[in-house]
Parts: structure tokens; C-alpha cells; sequence
């Protein structure tokens, strides 16, 4: 036996003695359901207010932050794209085409070289969910959220949150996740198990610090800006 | 960075922690800004705990599933692998330090690998990586500000979240001017984020390598999940041709939901945030998105000696928020160098003494009043008052059981004591002696202020209470001889000062 794998065989042996009896549980432990917790799981917000909330964590993060109408979401992307003053913007294949307003330059990510992302001024993508209680948006890297390297290089992110897509409690959010799987994980081949997203970040303001003196800094690494279109239905 | 020297964070050289806590004792500056960096996180972490009616209830159901996890961790830790695997991930397992050193740099050197980028990640500075690797000819990139300006200002982490938060921005402006050459830079913590972001912008986009800790592996789809706020980490986890996990075992959560009471509290108690900036997941190999070759290196390092005992178990729960030092008054005076582990603070205290199998760091579970402060604020409630007093039972089984009972001046001591409270007469010999001796050294109120010698060890902290004047047994004895003698005598004086000799 190779020395590799001796070492699992001695770390497991370790644990099992540790843990007693040489099969705690059977070979496929995540299938017994956890207790009822006695946290919160669901809200009980109105939309409304829900979508407010998402508004205010938002704007606390400094998120830049507009509401429009469902017949208004391509005017107001093109109103957010022109007062950023930017000109050339990273888009996921699966956006909408009329988000791409014509007087910008456009770089639709298929397989786009890192320069040419990193050369870019912005990205718009489109979002899984988002969490109000958190401010938090959702990506799963569906065809509309792109791949995770073109919301992370640019400068500026736009994002679009339908209020149908916002939820209160981050429990809310796993529940959606085992209720209808992923379009991201169906989309990739569905990796994960029963449909469970096989990428997922969870976005909450812009990239930030507090290692200087704990004094929060906007903008390290990530995109320093984050502007988020909330889509009211 | 402190004028007292270089910290030794290796619990295999560390001094004893009272020794080690000393230089910080006596530096000013360091204290004010452990003091301050803390007050800040702290306040943060309160407000937003207490806005969360079912605080209790999250941290009850996430003990209950970390001691789940526990209890059948090798059937998940299986299964994580299996998943894992099938996503495309390749998993190795490290018995030790040393063994998981070695699987790194076999992986670094199938890559041709002269440089790496890392996100910070505690279990690499338990295992001394940085150091290895760089002795083999791998240059290694910190990413997170914190560790940047402690590898090149040679500094040392204090604090596991916030790792350089002894270091004021003076002090980071210099190490940023001097390595960075930049020449009019700023003490703005602005202006010096900034310098960073440029620094290693270039890094992040040419080193094929990159190295990462697991705040969570998930069990049910074998998904790795890393907590963040800079975005360091995404960079990491994105941009690099290969990606390397170092996990301790106990990192693994059952389910992917199990992540919904997890990341409620991971934030709130770490950096008082409703939620961190960046959280990342993802399952082995996504063709197209990310690093396309990925290993993870699962760690025991003495991880499962723990779980065999029941209260010590709970060490494991730990989720790495840091709450515990925030809020202990010993971590707050000492800072985290004092612990001599890059795991300082109460979590430090019970979890470093276990990982050296109680062979070293036998000071740390005495580093600690035991005011349970740091059982409050933890988000998956380890005992750890609890933990640190049968460490310190255990500490002192061994010790008795070493050569250390003929030296230590305690042992010795207790010992002789032992002797001599067992022979009346040389029990009372003991008593006269110690009255004629330590009243040289009582003063007039009655208390014995200073001791020479190894009874200095008591009169540093405490005042002594000076011994009476007659023991009880002279008393006792006193008031028979005159009942004997008839109902002539009246009542004998109550004893002396009270208090009979000890």
C-alpha cells in the first residue's frame, strides 16, 4: 500500500477509534434530516417592505441602489451605464439583449481572456436571489450571472434584483435552493447534489477592509463600486 | 514591530505564556491598539447580535450540528471525498504537519511552480508552510491585507480574523514605503489599501498557483466554502490554473444547508457584520470558471486524539470567528504574541496545549480567569471554561506523574508539606518556626505585603494575612486545661487574630 494512502486508512482508523464503533452511521449520513430548528427560518415581511429593506443593508454597504418598473429596467440600465461615465462593459452570454444599450461597447463573455475583462470598465449581470436581512445578492453563474471571474475584476458591478427573486431570511434562500435546484448547477451539469448549486457567491457590498485600525475601506480587490438595479413587480 | 523582540509562535519553542506576556505587559503602544482594535469589533459585534431575536436558538443549532458533524466525522469526511472526487477535485490526506507539507509541495512541483498566491488561511501558519516552501524555492504572496503587512513587515499574527490588528497605520505606512517603495505614501488607511491593491494586482493575474484554508466543507456535494471581505479570495479562487485546500478534518458540515445557521453567526461574530462581503462555494472542477485543477489536503495534525474525550471534543466545533478573544480581559492585556501559537485568545488557550498532545503550551490553560466571557459570545458554544479546567487537571496528572515533581519548587514544596502535615510533632515545629520567621515580615496592620524568594510568587499579586499569634491547637488545649481545673477559669480569649494557622 502506498504511503498516500495509508495515511487515509491510519486518519479515518484515528477518528473512527476517537468517535467509537467502527461505523457510527451508514455510508450516506446527509440523508437523515436535521431537528426542527428553533430559529427563524421564514419571514414575515410584505414585499414591499422586503424590497425596502434590501434597499436600506444595500445602501448601508454603499451600494448604489435605483428601483424601476419591469418596462423600465432597459431605460434604467442605460441611465446607470451612461452617469457612471464608463464605456466598455463585460456582459454573460445569457443577458437579455436589450440590456445592452447600442452606444456602449460591449465584451460578451463566452471565454473572454482575463485582459480583456480586466481591461473592461464594468460588468452587468443578472442575479439568482437576494437576501434582505443581509443585503446580500446571490450569484449562481448561470447563463445571465456569467462566470465568477467576470464580477470580480472590473471596477464597477451592476446588478439587476427582481423583487420576486428577493427573500428575507438567508433560510429562505436554502429553501429555494432544494425547492427548484439551480438553473446555475442545471446549466453546469448539475454537479452538486439534487441540483444544488455547484458555484455560489453571496455578494454583500462592495469588496471591503478593516485590517488598518479596523476602519472599514471600500474597494481592495473586488469591484469597488456596486450599483443595484431593484426591479419592482 | 514591538520593541520586545521577535514572538515565537512555534508552542514547541514558545516561552510559558506569563513570560511571554511580559514584552506586551510593558509595551504601551501594542496594548492600545489591541485595546482599541477589539473595543471596535467588539461594540460592532454586540449591536448586531443583540438585533438577532434568535441568536440562542442559531447558536444552539449550530452546536448540534457541529457536534453531529463530529460525532460521524469519518463517514463524512468520506463522503466528501467521494463527492469531491466525482466533481473533479483530487483529496489527499495529511496525518501531520509534515506529511501535509510534503503533498503541497509534490503538487507545487508538478506544476513547475516558483510562486504562490495564498488567502489567508490559519491552518498553513499551524503548519509552518510559508517557511517550507519558501526553503524549497517557492516564493509565497499573502493576499489579505493583514498578511501582507505582517510577511513584509516580518511580523507575526495576534489575532486569527484580524490578524495584524497590533500594528497601527504608522507603523503599516512604514513597512508599506520601505517594501513597496513607494516614497510619499500616506497613513491613510485609504491611500494604503490602495498601495496594496496595486501591489499585487499583477500577481493575481500571472501566479498559476494559488493556496487557501476552508471556512466549511460540505459534505452532502463535496462544495468548499471560503469566507471573505477584500476579495483576495475570490481572486485566488478564480484566476489561478490550480488551486490547493488545506482543511483541518473538523472543517466538514453534513449538509449544504447546514450553512444557512453557519453563516448567520460566522460574520456577526467575527467581524460584527450582518454578513461578510465575499462568500465563496464551489465543487471540485467547473470546466470553463476557475482553477481546473484543484486538490484538497485534508489535515489531522492531533485533530483526533480530541475527539475521543467528551468535553474536549467541543474544541472542534470551533468556527474561527475570533469572538473569544475579542472578549477575553487576559487576550486584551496580552495580545495574541503572548500564546506563543498562531491560535491565541481562549480558543488558543485549549485548542494549541491539545494539537501538541499537552507536550508543550502546558502555561496556556492557566492563561485565563476563567470568567466564561468567552462561553457567551461563542457562536457554536464551546464550554471553553470548562475545557480549561480539565486541561489544567490533566497538565498537572502529567506533571506529576514527571521528573518535574523532584524540581519544581511546587511539587517539591506540596510534597514536603505532605510529609510534615503528617507528623503532629513536626507539624507543630513547622507552625512555631513559620510564626517566628514570617513575623519579621508582618506589618503593623497585619498583613504580610512582600515575601522574599518563591513566597515572592504569592506577595506580587496578594497581600498575606500575617499569622495569629496562638494556633487553634494552643487554644483548643488552653480552654481544656482549664475546664479540667474546674469551674474556677472563665471563658478562654477566642483565638488570636481570629483565623487559625493554615
Amino acid at each position: 500500500m502506498s504511503p498516500v494512502a495509508d495515511s487515509r486508512k491510519q486518519v479515518l482508523e484515528r477518528i473512527r477509534a476517537a468517535t467509537r464503533g467502527p461505523e457510527a452511521r451508514g455510508s450516506a449520513p446527509a440523508t437523515v434530516e436535521p431537528p426542527a430548528p428553533g430559529y427563524l427560518r421564514r419571514g414575515s415581511m410584505t414585499a414591499e417592505a422586503r424590497l425596502a429593506l434590501m434597499a436600506e443593508r444595500l445602501r448601508e454597504y454603499d451600494a448604489i441602489v435605483v428601483e424601476c418598473s419591469p418596462e423600465g429596467l432597459a431605460a434604467t440600465i442605460h441611465a446607470q451605464l451612461k452617469a457612471s461615465g464608463r464605456r466598455t462593459f463585460v456582459a454573460p452570454a445569457g443577458l437579455p439583449a436589450e440590456w445592452l444599450a447600442s452606444e456602449f461597447a460591449w465584451r460578451i463573455d463566452g471565454n473572454l481572456p482575463v485582459d480583456e475583462i480586466e481591461g473592461a470598465d464594468g460588468v452587468v449581470t443578472a442575479s439568482f436571489c437576494a437576501v434582505a436581512e443581509s443585503g446580500t445578492i446571490v450569484l449562481h453563474h448561470g447563463p445571465a450571472e456569467g462566470r465568477r471571474v467576470i464580477t470580480l475584476l472590473p471596477d464597477w458591478h451592476l446588478c439587476v434584483v427582481r423583487a420576486g427573486q428577493v427573500v428575507q431570511t438567508l433560510p429562505e434562500y436554502f429553501d429555494l435552493c432544494r425547492e427548484q435546484g439551480s438553473e446555475g448547477a442545471r446549466e453546469q451539469g448539475n454537479k452538486g447534489a439534487d441540483g444544488l448549486p455547484a458555484l455560489v457567491t453571496w455578494i454583500s457590498g462592495p469588496s471591503a477592509t478593516a485590517d488598518i485600525e479596523m476602519t472599514r475601506i471600500k474597494g481592495v480587490h473586488g469591484p469597488r463600486f456596486l450599483n443595484v438595479i431593484l426591479v419592482t413587480d | 514591530m514591538s520593541s520586545a523582540g521577535h514572538p515565537i509562535l512555534d508552542p514547541t519553542l514558545a516561552p510559558p505564556f506569563p513570560v511571554a506576556a511580559l514584552p506586551v505587559l510593558r509595551n504601551p503602544q501594542l496594548r492600545k491598539n489591541v485595546a482599541h482594535a477589539i473595543d471596535v469589533i467588539q461594540a460592532k459585534r454586540d449591536r448586531l447580535v443583540a438585533e438577532k431575536t434568535d441568536w440562542q436558538a442559531l447558536r444552539e443549532a449550530a452546536s448540534g450540528i457541529k457536534d453531529e458533524a463530529l460525532e460521524n466525522l469519518a463517514a463524512y469526511l468520506e463522503q466528501f471525498e467521494e463527492r469531491c472526487t466525482a466533481a473533479g477535485g483530487h483529496v489527499h490526506w495529511a496525518g501531520d504537519a509534515a506529511e501535509a507539507r510534503r503533498i503541497i509541495l509534490e503538487i507545487l512541483r508538478q506544476e513547475n511552480a516558483d510562486e504562490v498566491i495564498k488567502i489567508k488561511t490559519m491552518t498553513s501558519a499551524e503548519i509552518q508552510l510559508n517557511p517550507f516552501l519558501e526553503a524549497a524555492g517557492i516564493r509565497t504572496y499573502e493576499t489579505d491585507l493583514a498578511e501582507i503587512i505582517l510577511q513584509l513587515g516580518n511580523g507575526e499574527p495576534s489575532h486569527i480574523v484580524v490578524p495584524a490588528l497590533h500594528v497601527n497605520r504608522g507603523q503599516v505606512r512604514e513597512i508599506f514605503a520601505r517594501s513597496m517603495g513607494i516614497e510619499n505614501l500616506s497613513d491613510d488607511p485609504q491611500a494604503l489599501t490602495a498601495a496594496a491593491r496595486h501591489y499585487l494586482r499583477q500577481k493575481f493575474l500571472t501566479v498559476p498557483t494559488a493556496i487557501s484554508g476552508a471556512n466549511f466543507l460540505i459534505a452532502e456535494t463535496g462544495a468548499v466554502v471560503i469566507v471573505e471581505s477584500e476579495g483576495n479570495g475570490r481572486m485566488c479562487l478564480t484566476l489561478p490554473r490550480t488551486l490547493i485546500t488545506l482543511a483541518g478534518i473538523e472543517k466538514v458540515l453534513p449538509r449544504f444547508a447546514d450553512l444557512e445557521v453557519m453563516l448567520q453567526l460566522l460574520a456577526r461574530s467575527a467581524t460584527g457584520e450582518r454578513m461578510n462581503p465575499y462568500t465563496s462555494l464551489w465543487t471540485g472542477v467547473t470546466p470553463g470558471d476557475g482553477p481546473q485543477n484543484f486538490h484538497v489536503v485534508l489535515l489531522d495534525n492531533q485533530r483526533s486524539p480530541i475527539l475521543a474525550r467528551k468535553t474536549e471534543r467541543q474544541t472542534l466545533r470551533c468556527i474561527r470567528c475570533g469572538a473569544c478573544m475579542n472578549t477575553c480581559p487576559v487576550y486584551r492585556q496580552t495580545g495574541g504574541h503572548a500564546y506563543g501559537s498562531v491560535y491565541p485568545g481562549p480558543i488558543g488557550a485549549i485548542l494549541t496545549p491539545q494539537l501538541q498532545q499537552l507536550q508543550h503550551a502546558r502555561s496556556l490553560p492557566y492563561a485565563s480567569s476563567l470568567c466564561g466571557a468567552c462561553y457567551d459570545v461563542c457562536p457554536v458554544k464551546i464550554n471553553i471554561p470548562e475545557i480549561l479546567i480539565d486541561l489544567r487537571a490533566r497538565v498537572t496528572d502529567q506533571e506529576r506523574e514527571t521528573a518535574r515533581k523532584f524540581s519544581d519548587p511546587m511539587y517539591l514544596g506540596l510534597r514536603i508539606a505532605n510529609w510534615i502535615f503528617s507528623r503532629a510533632r513536626l507539624f507543630h515545629l513547622a507552625q512555631w518556626t513559620a510564626r517566628i520567621v514570617l513575623r519579621f515580615f508582618t506589618r503593623k496592620d497585619g498583613w504580610i505585603h512582600s515575601l522574599p524568594s518563591v513566597g515572592a510568587k504569592w506577595t506580587q499579586t496578594r497581600d498575606l494575612r500575617g499569622l495569629p499569634r496562638e494556633t487553634f491547637h494552643q487554644w483548643w488545649s488552653e480552654r481544656e486545661r482549664q475546664r479540667t481545673r474546674g469551674q474556677g477559669g472563665e471563658r478562654p480569649k477566642e483565638p488570636g487574630t481570629r483565623e487559625a494557622a493554615r
